[in-house]
């Protein structure tokens, strides 16, 4: 399975700092999206230590170690789980260890996609979406008082804050031709759901939709920064250029079919 | 319940008020009994019901409580969940801005929160998170009459780590793939022909109580269990 990639970060129109970060490994299947803590110090520190342990840890873990049966989640799930639970402890203990990065914390949203499969872990308001034939699920739950009801910005889950943090996990089966979708709440704050399912029905190409993305939620005020991850599920050589025609026969994507003709 | 729900502008607080005005440790409500009892911790500036001052109040439906520059509004109607929501809502400062509330510390509201999303999810006529997904035989030859959808991600295929076991030449290694989400079970098309209820899976799709899947020469019924 082929993976197209498209990643985009902005700071917004009102904050001075992007505290956001992302970090693409498509050879490894590895896409992952973290918010650092507005408001608190050092937000931009715990979103890049978050980034980077999470990947670290990844690659660090023997595959052995998470092998054990215990619950009803598939290894490579467990395996992300781990790498976001130590990532946690490191930034923790950081924080603890230099004042000046005192109660650090940052979201973050991560998505291996192995074959078909798709592991998601999150923690935070952070999202990853499932984009398929024209239906935007979203694979995440905010943690966050925002999911009860309440109009704020209150996070009740973030790495960094806690000795331990409680990792969710989400698994999903993907097909040639669906969208995984990450991002910041600076999108999903501003942008509402059915305008990010038009836009990857209607653009396709992966670093389109981020760029477009990105400029709706700067129209929107761009209160906040804002990170948009689009990993398109790449089928076979015939699969892509039956799209590409039809597509371009029915005149969805006309700047793209000039583009690569 | 027992729980306690502290308000101030210190971050070990219930709800955090970031306000000069508010008190590290500003007040308190807890469960006494029926009802909830509201709190002043010897704030500087005082808690405030229906606009007098009180030191320790019996919260009664639609009282207005005031904390530094912050009110929220009891609502006994609703519950204590609801009160603690609007509590929330209304006192936590910095719009815009994510703050972080601590999630061992706040475990009271955390309790409430959960009990108000179960009873939403209850509501909506969900398959509760204690229902779990099982394929029963209808046709063909398993080797069990039916299976748990217990994991996350079961397979139907030849393959060994498959739920449901195909058997015989030129069966795929994985011909459907069943993910659990918080809404219930979707089945995804992987390898060859496999049919819902008589149509063609090729994408996606929701599985339903009833539903009837065929594949690799098994029947199975798609349906719910403790």
């Amino acid at each position: 399975m082929r993976l197209q990639v498209g990643a985009r970060t902005d700071t917004g129109r009102v904050r001075e700092l992007n505290e956001d970060v992302y970090l693409l490994r498509p050879e490894q299947g590895l896409f992952l999206v973290c918010d650092g803590m507005g408001g608190c110090p050092s937000g931009e520190v715990a979103s890049e230590l978050a980034a980077r342990t999470i990947f670290e840890h990844m690659n660090a873990l023997p595959g052995t170690a998470v092998t054990a049966p215990g619950d009803d989640y598939l290894p490579q799930s467990r395996r992300l789980r781990r790498a976001v639970e130590r990532s946690n402890q490191y930034i923790y203990e950081r924080a603890r260890a230099e004042p000046r990065h005192a109660g650090m914390g940052s979201t973050v949203v991560s998505a291996w996609i192995n074959g078909q499969l798709v592991s998601v872990a999150h923690v935070g308001d952070s999202r990853a979406y499932l984009w398929h034939r024209s239906h935007l699920e979203r694979l995440t739950r905010d943690h966050s008082l925002h999911e009860a009801g309440i109009r704020r910005n209150v996070l009740v889950r973030a790495l960094g804050r806690e000795a331990t943090v409680d990792v969710e996990l989400r698994e999903v089966a993907v097909q040639p031709g669906d969208y995984v979708l990450l991002c910041s709440d600076g999108l999903t704050n501003t942008v509402p759901e059915a305008a990010v399912s038009s836009a990857i029905s209607r653009l396709r190409d992966p670093q389109r939709i981020c760029d477009y993305l990105i400029d709706a939620a700067n129209q929107n005020g761009g209160p906040d920064n804002i990170t948009v991850v689009v990993v398109e599920v790449v089928g076979g050589m015939w699969r892509s250029m039956w799209s590409h025609w039809t597509r371009r026969l029915s005149g969805g994507d006309i700047a793209s079919a000039h583009s690569a003709s | 319940m027992g729980s306690v729900v502290t308000i101030g502008r210190l971050p070990d607080n219930t709800v955090i008020i970031d306000n000069p005005a508010v008190s590290g440790h500003h007040a308190c409500a807890s469960l006494d009994g029926e009802h909830f009892v509201l709190e002043d911790l010897e704030s500087t500036n005082g808690t405030f019901v229906n606009d007098r001052r009180v030191t320790r109040h019996t919260l009664q439906n639609d009282d207005v409580v005031r904390v530094g520059n912050h009110t929220l509004v009891f609502d006994a109607e609703h519950g204590r969940k609801v009160d603690v929501q609007e509590a929330a809502e209304r006192i936590v400062s910095n719009p815009g801005d994510t703050v972080f509330l601590d999630a061992d510390k706040h475990q009271a509201l955390l309790a409430m929160l959960k009990d108000a999303a179960a009873d939403d999810g209850a509501a909506a006529g969900e398959p509760g998170p204690n229902l779990v997904g099982v394929l029963r035989v209808l046709k063909g030859r398993a080797d069990q009459p039916e299976y748990r959808l217990q994991a996350h991600t079961s397979f139907i295929g030849k393959a060994d780590t498959s739920l449901v076991r195909l058997k015989g030449w030129f069966k795929p290694d994985v011909a459907v793939v069943i993910t659990r989400g918080d809404q219930g079970y979707t089945a995804t098309h992987m390898r060859s022909g496999a049919l819902v209820n008589g149509e063609r899976l090729t994408g996606r799709r929701d599985l339903k109580e009833g539903d009837v899947l065929r594949v690799g020469g098994l029947t199975l019924e798609f349906g719910f269990t403790r």
